[in-house]
């Protein structure tokens, strides 16, 4: 019980945290700030695959990528479309995407599963290329942010600080709600189903329904941040829905670890801290960050939090858990 | 209609060379249970290994022919022994992320060395003529890369079939422990393979450089299809391997003709269909 109070004041404290920013950041920087609270969704939705279900997924950024031009797409098409029913637009139609597609690889795991969603995400990008009169086409779509409107009052958000308050919520709430499916029955289902899925079976499980749930729901998740991706920049392009940004999460989740929740979006801090400084200094940077990538792959497999959990347990003191960090099977007594 | 033995011949080539790439792909796969994501990149590495070879000595493409294979057959072996093997504990997932790693740094150090363009590489001697056949006037060139691909497929199916290095193989396919216990090194095979496929895509990659010129996004193109064929065609299967890769040739050449904008979208379309009839391939085995 003591344990789960302190995650909870550790949320709130963050949240206070986040709402000080505005006053102490300067502006680029709070706008990167926006930018990594993003793409924290997107991190997290994707190591819920990786990380707890054992999913290797190449195609992530289909859903990132979908989410993204459908907002935009939906705001320029539809007038006065406030900004809440554009992100929900583009929620929506990657709930109906990921179910299609889903419903195609449920049956597939590790290798081909892995090849499978690259495919698709080649597919998407395909389609977003050649799509011109609805995509852009190589040149994107540009759009101008709607209001807030929140029934009684209508807000604009155009400032940097507002959208940052709007993110910080609506971003802020999305992960707070994987952070809870973790704890619920089905995230347990799912961290059981990559441990022995023989079992899961066996004890009467459909283990298919609930990978397809699973991928619904995290493809669902990178759509919204997708959508807020195209709200921030008032931009898309279709570097969007590309490979490479695939690869950028799954370089950030597997930078900040996957094998604790938060992981992931200590990647993103670091990943896009690196690509803002980084860039500035050498045209190079993706090589580092491949090469650090491969490095780690090699000698350090659970990320820059394997050592940070390793030190936490030196000042615990405790030596139960072997560096696993939370994401583990924790016997019940039922 | 008169060019449609055009497009048809177009789509042979296309076929010969994914399947110069699949096979090896789908060889590595079949054998060592690892999906390779680097195999495009050593493709590439051959394209690009074959341009400067080409550039510096003789401007004939034979040199690289027989150099370029080599080179990326040592590369994929010294990458089996010292980078796959260290992560093959920590199982498949970071087998994966590693060859996807250092697919993600090969590409950056041919664009760093090479620089972020295409760079065309042209045959010279009879390759660069044209033949006539049915009629038609059509590029030696073409008919070279279908040439070299049924070769190619043929040594392998001897080796495979007729050799006791065959036996070897087709039996580490199905049991690799056993075939360890029997006295033969089955880590060296496995280095062996993966250096024979990374050899083979380095030759994909010599062929392939004159007929689609050779640039750093080459890699995640012929990847796609690559793994559209093996899906098709069935996980580690050879002769899968084969019609799939005559049937995406020609439906991508077809494609082009009948629905120039949705070309792409055809070869998923015949992915998804399979997916949905025959989600092992057409020639795969049942997954358990």
């Amino acid at each position: 019980m003591k344990k789960k109070n302190n995650s909870y004041i550790g949320i709130i404290v963050l949240f206070l945290l986040g709402a000080l920013m505005p006053f102490i950041l300067k502006r680029y920087q709070l706008n990167m700030l926006t930018e990594i609270i993003i793409i924290a969704l997107y991190a997290v939705s994707y190591n819920l695959l990786l990380g707890y279900a054992g999913l290797l997924s190449f195609g992530h950024a289909m859903f990132f990528g979908l989410g993204a031009f459908v907002a935009a797409v939906a705001i320029i098409h539809i007038q006065g479309l406030t900004i809440l029913s554009a992100v929900i637009i583009g929620f929506a139609a990657t709930v109906i995407a990921g179910f299609l597609i889903g419903s195609l690889l449920l049956r597939h795991k590790g290798a081909y599963f892995a090849l499978l969603t690259l495919a698709f995400n080649a597919l998407f990008y395909a389609v977003a290329t050649k799509w011109h009169s609805v995509t852009g086409g190589d040149d994107g779509l540009s759009i101008s942010r709607p209001e807030l409107n929140l029934g009684f009052a209508s807000l604009s958000v155009s400032s940097v600080s507002s959208f940052y308050y709007l993110i910080l919520v609506v971003i802020g709430a999305a992960i707070l709600f994987c952070w809870y499916f973790t704890h619920t029955a089905m995230g347990k289902t799912v961290l059981l189903m990559r441990e022995n899925e023989e079992r899961m079976k066996f004890l009467g499980y459909n283990t298919n329904i609930s990978r397809l749930i699973l991928f619904t729901f995290t493809g669902a998740l990178a759509g919204l941040a997708g959508a807020c991706y195209t709200l921030h920049f008032q931009f898309v392009s279709i570097s969007a829905i590309s490979i490479d940004m695939t690869t950028a999460v799954l370089l950030m989740v597997f930078i900040g670890g996957t094998r604790t929740f938060w992981g992931p979006i200590l990647g993103v801090f670091v990943y896009i801290i690196f690509q803002n400084y980084l860039s500035d200094i050498t045209d190079r940077w993706p090589l580092f960050m491949g090469l650090i990538f491969v490095f780690m792959v090699l000698y350090v497999p659970g990320g820059l939090s394997q050592p940070i959990m390793t030190i936490r347990q030196w000042f615990s003191g405790r030596k139960d858990n072997h560096g696993d960090g939370p994401i583990k099977v924790e016997e019940t007594s039922s | 209609m008169s060019n449609i033995p055009v497009f048809f011949l177009h789509g042979l080539a296309y076929a010969g060379l994914l399947f110069l790439v699949s096979s090896g792909l789908t060889l590595v796969f079949g054998m060592m249970n690892v999906l390779n994501f680097a195999h495009a990149a050593f493709y590439m590495l051959g394209a690009y290994f074959s341009y400067s070879i080409m550039l510096r000595m003789t401007g004939q493409i034979w040199l690289s022919m027989m150099l370029c294979p080599l080179i990326l057959f040592v590369i994929g072996a010294l990458t089996e022994r010292f980078l796959l093997r260290k992560v093959h504990v920590n199982g498949h997932t970071a087998e994966l992320l590693l060859t996807f790693g250092l697919a993600y740094i090969i590409t950056e150090l041919v664009k760093w060395y090479w620089g972020n363009y295409p760079l065309a590489v042209n045959v010279s001697g009879f390759l660069s003529e044209t033949v006539q056949i049915m009629g038609i006037t059509y590029p030696v060139y073409r008919i070279f890369i279908f040439l070299c691909a049924i070769f190619v497929g043929l040594v392998m199916a001897l080796i495979l079939y007729k050799t006791r290095l065959g036996i070897i193989l087709r039996a580490a396919v199905n049991d690799s422990e056993t075939v360890n216990t029997l006295g033969v090194n089955v880590p060296l095979v496995f280095m062996g393979v993966f250096g024979f496929g990374a050899a083979l895509s380095g030759f994909a990659g010599v062929i392939a450089g004159p007929l689609l010129s050779t640039y750093p996004g080459m890699a995640q193109d012929i990847l796609i299809d690559a793994f559209v064929v093996i899906v098709v065609g069935g996980f580690g299967s050879l002769g899968g391997a084969v019609i799939a890769s005559l049937l995406i040739g020609e439906l991508q050449s077809f494609g082009v003709l009948l629905f120039p904008k949705l070309s792409i979208a055809l070869v998923f379309l015949l992915m998804v269909i399979v997916l949905i009839i025959k989600p092992s391939g057409l020639f795969g085995e049942e997954q358990e």
